[in-house]
């Protein structure tokens, strides 16, 4: 509950800090929904030429992107940590979060959270109705409510597993690429599964569950019901992820060697 | 009285890894690292009473900052055991930090675009201090740190001194009973340095809070601390008084006299041959020191002895500074007891 209202503090002082620099924001805002603009056209133009792919149509799978869209701008919003080893490591950042009585990840969660990246929800959106419309799907009362457990889930894998990424640099402050890398491979949750092979499937689905993200929970909403199961695991697979990547995180900040100024 | 920090057999070391030279050395360093281990903190053990205020010294690299971070929490010690204000700092973490206040001299403790009074407005919250307790209390503290025309500005466009000033102020939101300074007079102006040692002084009375502090400057130590804790490459060299370590390094004093007429060693030795007495020239043959026990017929009698005699035109008695004593202390790397 206090983390609630610091959280709510922090979100306030975040819009005061962005209305200040009010150009700034105007600007901002407008790149910020040309990129959505662009991501848009890109959507129709690449599925524009397919037509069945694996068994699924065109607009399935422009659903299943949408879909996507939601959960990874949640977690783009708020798990900016791609940069934690140079930004709290090796500056000795880490040094003031640990002397704070908040848990350490929250703050950081906190302090760069982005909220510009929740636009791409909205794209998200439109490109789900859109498919959706053309696809013939019908809402039930229940479906926004899963639909955010659904989106819900698919950000707690994305943040489980760069949070487990991160807490690398507790360990080793040196340069890796593996994030970017990460990044890349994420994006192969935005497309269904089953048009890559045995392996890759696995590891999307059990080892970088980034299937989680997207068709997994998708399905649900287009009745495809052979993938049932995995979409209803979609929150216990972000739940079981988020959770052993904070352990990680608990075990690491004890491992924290700070900068020796 | 109870002790607010307790510290046994502290230790902390820092294992750092080297590369190897060239390809062949990184292709071994793949399979076995060369690594160093560096002892920043060797096994000290002290303790510290409520509302005392202790000096924290040390040459550089001594292991100050380390000390400091393994009491505040930040960093997990290699071995030993620490008590502050009834917890273990790492294990209760964010339960403990509620209780302390930390200043790192190097680093800014606010966030950096956001105006100062923003920034205490956030940390208020994350301290969840009431709304009565921090009117009250933080009126008090920006009155007396002179901060409030300094309060609506961001924190990038203040000056150091402005700067050090709302740090002071940040860390004390809370009101905790135990600060941590760790160097927080680096680079500051001397009326900066003594309206920060007036305030520190002042919390030190008035709420009782119990103060260690680092730093180079031991004007800082001499006008607010009694008691001074040395370390040398990890280990305590010295805990106690600052009035013992003067007492017990600066054996003696120094008179020096500037006469109006040539003197000459041998004349001198005569005059004095009573007491003990070393004479060195000064900068020219009118100017001549003579040192001496710490002793006042010693130094009454020398005086004596000598301005019965010889003209003279200046006279200082000269005790040897603290700055000096903890420089003899550094060189020699241990302190004598005596
Ligand atoms: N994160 C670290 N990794 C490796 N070695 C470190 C680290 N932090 C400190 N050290 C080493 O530990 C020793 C003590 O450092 P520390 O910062 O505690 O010294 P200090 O007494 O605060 O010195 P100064 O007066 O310069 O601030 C130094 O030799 C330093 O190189
Ligand atoms: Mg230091």
């Amino acid at each position: 509950m206090e983390y609630l209202s610091i959280f709510f503090q922090y979100v306030g002082q975040y819009l005061k800090t962005r209305l200040t620099y009010r150009a700034d924001m105007v600007v901002e805002i407008l790149s910020d929904f040309l990129f959505q603009a662009v991501n848009l056209v890109f959507i129709l133009v690449v599925f524009g030429h397919t037509t069945l792919l694996a068994g699924w149509s065109k607009n399935e799978m422009i659903f299943i992107y949408g879909f996507f869209l939601v959960p990874f701008s949640i977690f783009a919003s708020f798990f900016n940590i791609w940069d934690f080893t140079d930004r709290y490591i090796v500056k000795g950042e880490m040094d003031r979060i640990l002397t704070r009585p908040v848990h350490s990840l929250f703050q950081i969660v906190l302090e760069r959270m982005e909220l510009e990246s929740l636009f791409g929800a909205v794209t998200g959106l439109v490109v789900m109705f859109y498919a959706g419309d053309k696809l013939g799907l019908e809402i039930s009362w229940y479906d926004p409510f899963i639909f955010l457990l659904l989106v819900l889930g698919g950000a707690l894998v994305y943040a489980g597993i760069f949070i487990s990424l991160a807490t690398i640099g507790f360990w080793s402050d040196s340069r890796t690429d593996i994030m970017p890398m990460m990044y890349n491979i994420g994006n192969y949750g935005r497309y269904p599964v089953d048009i890559y092979n045995k392996i890759i499937k696995y590891v999307l689905t059990w080892i970088l569950p980034f299937a989680f993200v997207g068709v997994y929970p998708a399905s649900y909403f287009l009745k495809r019901d052979e993938w049932y199961t995995y979409a209803f695991l979609t929150p216990v697979v972000g739940l079981v992820f988020f959770m052993m990547a904070v352990t990680l995180w608990n075990i690491g900040v004890t491992k924290y060697r700070g900068a020796g100024n | 009285m109870e002790n607010i920090i307790e510290v046994q057999n502290l230790k902390k070391a820092f294992k750092s890894y080297s590369s190897r030279q060239g390809l062949k050395g990184a292709f071994r360093d793949l399979f076995t690292r060369n690594y160093t281990i560096k002892t920043a903190v060797d096994d000290i053990s002290f303790s510290i009473k409520r509302g005392e205020m202790v000096g924290y010294i040390g040459e550089n690299g001594a292991g100050k900052s380390t000390s400091i971070k393994m009491l505040t929490g930040i960093l997990t010690p290699t071995d030993g055991k620490i008590v502050v204000n009834g917890m273990n700092p790492h294990k209760e973490r964010e339960k403990f930090v509620k209780t302390i206040g930390v200043v790192f001299g190097q680093r800014s403790q606010l966030w950096w675009d956001i105006a100062v009074q923003e920034s205490f407005r956030l940390l208020k919250k994350i301290y969840n201090v009431p709304d009565e307790q921090y009117e009250e209390h933080m009126k008090d503290v920006i009155d007396t740190l002179d901060i409030g025309p300094l309060l609506d500005k961001p924190v990038r466009k203040l000056s150091l001194g402005q700067r050090m000033r709302c740090e002071l102020a940040a860390a004390l939101i809370h009101n905790p009973p135990l600060l941590f300074l760790d160097e927080p007079t680096i680079g500051l102006d001397v009326l900066v340095k003594l309206k920060i040692r007036e305030f520190l002084k002042r919390i030190n009375e008035k709420y009782g809070t119990t103060i260690l502090l680092t730093t180079h400057d031991l004007s800082d130590i001499e006008a607010l601390c009694e008691r001074v804790v040395m370390l040398d490459e990890g280990k305590i060299i010295y805990d106690g008084p600052l009035k013992e370590l003067r007492e017990n390094w600066a054996e003696g004093k120094q008179i020096q006299f500037q006469f109006s007429e040539k003197a000459t060693l041998e004349e001198l030795q005569n005059l004095t041959k009573d007491h003990l007495v070393v004479w060195e020239q000064g900068e020219s043959d009118l100017i001549w020191v003579a040192s001496v026990d710490s002793d006042e017929t010693v130094i009454s009698g020398v005086i004596g002895k000598v301005t019965a005699v010889k003209k003279i035109a200046d006279l200082k008695i000269l005790e040897i500074s603290t700055e000096e004593i903890i420089r003899n202390i550094y060189v020699e790397g241990a302190v004598r007891h005596g």
